[in-house]
């Protein structure tokens, strides 16, 4: 895989092995994957650009990173339409927001 | 809605994997622990930073993050206790340990440098491993730090940035031993310093660095600013290093014995100082570091090198050293705002040169002397050609020779004050301070610089520029501006201005005018006044020559052959008549004028009573010039004629001698009952017509130099002159020059009275507007008004008042605290 230090995307990756390709700036929306993709520390994930989220099934990893763009999109805006969140996967995605820093 | 509900069954967040296998807490730890020893070893590429995490945040979710809290710090003291502390130890050779306790630094410097650079980059490479390790471990551990930090537990990485403290830079260096790490941290960084300020090159990022770490420690887990490491331990050390090496400086520089070379090192020490605290050490050092400098070197040293003999600033100064004086100047100004010790010294030699100036203009005049006294006292020499070699005008020489040496002075001093002071305005006030103080030491200051307007305005301006003469009379306001007797001052100018006026000395009005206005806005209106209504007198009286020539044209008799006049007429309270009138004083008879000149003389009165009735007409003869038409027959019967042009003294006496046969003469006497001319002028008009040589209109018998009431006076056919128009000037009676002892003896006598009426005007303006008044505020108060003016004398205000009181303007109100009241 192409060392993706500089790349403008990333790749976040379920444990049922969906992988998302997301913009840097938006997969950095979360603290967690901020530091895990920090290039100064070394991490494998910081040296080739791709998350492994072992806690996350594909659905909520793909809510994940879809909240990531919306809110990359409306940062700093107000009025903005609501994010559309399944009530199923709510308490999930509490649990990741709650891991990822979010 | 009960279908809606059905198929959006909230689903429960999985447990997950960390449910599922219940893994304990040993077991994590185990793989996390190992984790973070590679962390350590910088090998986290190997490891995925979302697996630490995980277990991290299960450890968490099992309320286990105090346990695993203590567990990392207790991982990160064994770290960098066991590994981290031995490879700084080593690397603190055994002569790093000895250069602690010897403070000698010179000898076996090369060798301790060497090993202090080793240590430093050990050391170096050592926080900065710690640094990103923990910065990584931050990272990984950060869903534990959102739980666990509190006001008890700082975060992991404030605590393990505590442990790098304790247990490396606290740690002594080998068992038992009192010096820490930091000590010789400290030492060595000083050391370095040390070597810097002598001259060598050190390595400043690798200190740069170093000085990071300490700043970047703190002494609390509260991080504030004031309890970083770099400000607690390090900055007093080297303040305290600083101190000493300044004060040892000081002194060295000092011995070196150049004021010069002081102010060039000491301000190159504080560009290097600066520049060491920006790249080196840390910004908040630069103004305590410069403090010290200031205080050790500057302000314990510089009032002796800027009284340095032979290099001070007094040789700086006579040298016009501008680099050297702007040295001390930037240096004094460091510690003093004010500049006492560099004003005091500039203010001085001030004084001094402006006390040799005024020497030299005393000590001229004394060479000369003798015949210049003999000249005084009327026992009068014989003048040797024209004006500019009387040894009296040596003296006038002198001084404009003293204004313009002042005058140079100043320029020089201005020069300094811009470009080696920055033109600081304190500098200019006291500067000025010292001018003026010399320039009042000479009681005939008013006097010369009167007199160098007048040279100057007779001849010195003539082919200048106006701009130049525009500098040339602001040089000279300048020094009025210094001149406290202001009032003396306008005497003088007053009586030079008429001479100038009615000899018609003066080469362009316009400088006249120009100079009034100067003086106007320098010293006020006030003084002004009466200057400007002599112009106006003059302006006046040609209007009237015109009008009287008119007048004559329309009514003269046809017959007479009209003699032209061209008159002044002066308004007596303005112009300095004393001049004018007979010296001694005492009321004089009008000179007895020929009869041709009496006719003119009395028309012209009619004609002006006319016009001004009530008015009182007075004739100044000495003040006029005359032009004569005269022929000489030579003896081989041809006939030369000169127009003569001589004062009215003068044409006075040489129409006498048109109604005396050819061969006769008449005795001093006789011209002088036929003219009531007075004595002393007489002498000098008889002197210019009969000795001096190029202007010998008369012959005298005997031919002696002197004139006695015995000689005879013969008109002289054999005058001869190059020129057909001879200008007689009268001996030492137009020119304007220095007065002499008596003089100036009637001059102040005047002065005095003349003050004295200035300050009862102002005392009874004062007292007219308050009604009473205090002695004191009075006092004040009238100080305040005449200073513009001149500096009057208390007492002399004192002995006003009582007059004023005697005559009953003013009336003692009470005696405790003595206060006047206005009698209206």
């Amino acid at each position: 895989m192409a060392p993706s230090t500089d790349s403008e995307f990333v790749t976040i990756v379920s444990n049922d092995g969906f992988e998302f390709i997301i913009p840097r700036s938006a997969a950095c929306v979360s603290g967690t994957i901020r530091r895990m993709l920090d290039p100064s520390s070394k991490f494998p994930e910081g040296l080739t650009g791709r998350c492994v989220l072992e806690e996350f099934s594909g659905i909520v990893v793909e809510k994940i990173c879809e909240y990531f763009c919306y809110n990359e999109k409306h940062k700093d805006q107000v009025n903005v339409p609501d994010m559309d969140i399944p009530p199923e996967l709510c308490l999930e995605l509490l649990m990741a927001a709650d891991f990822l820093d979010t | 809605m009960a279908a809606m509900r059905a198929r959006h069954k909230i689903r429960a967040p999985r447990r997950g994997v960390s449910h599922a296998n219940t893994e304990d807490f040993d077991s994590i730890w185990t793989v996390l622990s190992s984790s973070l020893t590679e962390i350590n070893t910088k090998n986290a590429s190997t490891l995925a930073f979302e697996e630490i995490y995980r277990h991290a945040y299960k450890i968490v979710l099992m309320m286990r993050a105090p346990d695993l809290y203590e567990h990392v710090k207790q991982l990160e003291q064994d770290w960098l206790k066991t590994n981290v502390r031995t490879l700084i130890v080593d690397s603190i050779s055994s002569s790093l340990v000895r250069a602690q306790k010897s403070t000698d630094a010179q000898d076996q410097s090369s060798e301790r440098r060497e090993a202090g650079e080793k240590f430093l980059t050990v050391l170096k490479d050592a926080w900065e491993d710690h640094q990103l390790g923990m910065g990584m471990v931050t990272d990984v551990l950060m869903y534990m730090d959102r739980m666990v930090t509190s006001r008890t537990h700082p975060p992991i990485y404030v605590a393990c940035m505590a442990l790098f403290r304790d247990h490396i830079l606290r740690s002594p260096i080998r068992d038992g031993s009192p010096l820490t790490v930091m000590d010789v941290l400290e030492s060595t960084i000083l050391f370095m310093i040390q070597l810097e300020r002598s001259g060598h090159i050190i390595e400043r990022p690798l200190i740069r660095h170093c000085i990071q770490m300490l700043e970047g420690l703190y002494e609390t887990a509260t991080e504030e600013e004031s309890s970083k490491l770099y400000l607690t331990e390090f900055e007093p050390a080297f303040l305290k290093t600083s101190k000493e090496f300044y004060q040892a400086e000081g002194q060295r520089l000092l011995e070196m014995g150049d004021a010069a070379t002081f102010c060039r090192l000491a301000t190159q020490r504080i560009t290097e100082e600066e520049e060491r605290c920006r790249y080196m050490l840390s910004v908040t050092t630069e103004p305590k570091v410069l403090e010290v400098l200031d205080e050790q070197l500057i302000r314990n040293n510089i009032e002796e090198v800027v009284n340095l003999e032979g290099t001070g600033v007094r040789r700086m100064l006579d040298h016009d050293q501008l680099d050297g004086l702007r040295n001390v100047y930037l240096l004094n100004k460091r510690v003093d705002k004010k500049n006492q010790a560099l004003t005091k010294l500039v203010n001085t030699r001030i004084v001094e040169m402006g006390k040799e100036i005024n020497a030299s203009s005393i000590l001229l005049p004394q060479v000369p002397a003798p015949s210049a006294e003999k000249n005084d006292k009327g026992d009068k020499k014989p003048e040797k050609g024209k004006d500019k070699e009387k040894p009296q005008n040596q003296q006038t020489v002198s001084a404009i020779r003293w204004v313009d040496d002042i005058l140079s002075l100043k320029r020089k001093f201005d020069h300094i004050w811009e470009h080696a002071f920055t033109s600081d305005q304190g500098m200019q006030g006291s500067i000025g301070a010292s001018f003026a103080n010399f320039i009042n030491m000479n009681s005939r200051n008013s006097e010369y610089l009167s007199l160098f307007f007048d040279e100057n305005l007779k001849k010195g301006i003539k082919g200048k520029t106006e701009s130049e003469v525009d500098v040339l009379l602001d040089n000279g306001i300048t020094l009025l501006r210094y001149i406290k007797d202001k009032d003396l001052f306008e005497t003088y100018y007053k009586k030079h201005l008429s001479r100038r006026l009615l000899m018609k000395r003066s080469v362009s009005m316009d400088a006249e005018r120009q100079m009034i206005s100067k003086m106007k806005m320098e010293v006020g209106n006030q003084f002004t006044q009466r200057i400007e209504s002599m112009f106006k007198d003059m302006t006046i009286s040609e209007d009237l020559t015109t009008n009287y020539k008119e007048h004559i044209a329309r009514t003269g008799d046809p017959d007479h052959k009209p003699v032209d006049l061209e008159i002044n007429v002066l308004t007596s309270t303005m112009w300095p008549m004393e001049i004018m009138a007979s010296r001694e004083g005492t009321a004089q008879l009008p000179c007895i004028f020929p009869r041709e000149i009496d006719t003119l003389k009395q028309s012209f009165e009619r004609f002006y009573l006319d016009k001004h009735s009530g008015r009182k007409l007075s004739w100044q003869a000495s003040m006029g010039t005359g032009d004569l038409r005269a022929t000489f027959v030579r003896p081989n019967g041809k006939v030369q004629r000169y127009e003569l042009n001589v004062s009215t003294y003068a044409m006075v006496i040489l129409l006498l001698f048109n109604d005396v046969p050819d061969g006769e003469g008449l005795t001093y006497d006789e011209i002088k009952t036929r003219t009531r001319i007075q004595d002393h002028d007489l002498i000098r008009n008889l002197q210019s017509l009969a000795v001096a040589p190029k202007t010998r209109v008369l012959k005298k018998d005997p031919m002696t130099k002197d004139v006695k009431p015995t000689d005879r006076f013969f008109f002289n056919h054999e005058f001869h002159s190059p020129f057909v128009k001879v200008r007689i000037g009268v001996v030492s009676g137009g020119a304007n020059k220095v007065e002499n002892q008596d003089q100036r003896k009637v001059t102040e006598q005047k002065m005095n009275d003349e003050r004295n009426g200035t300050i009862e005007a102002a005392i009874v303006r004062i007292m007219k507007q308050r009604k009473t008044l205090t002695h004191s505020q009075l006092m004040t108060e009238t100080l305040s008004q005449l200073s513009a003016r001149f500096v009057p004398d208390v007492n002399m205000i004192k002995r006003r008042i009582e007059s004023l009181i005697d005559r009953e303007y003013l009336e003692r109100v009470s005696e405790e605290p003595p206060t006047y009241g206005y009698v209206a």
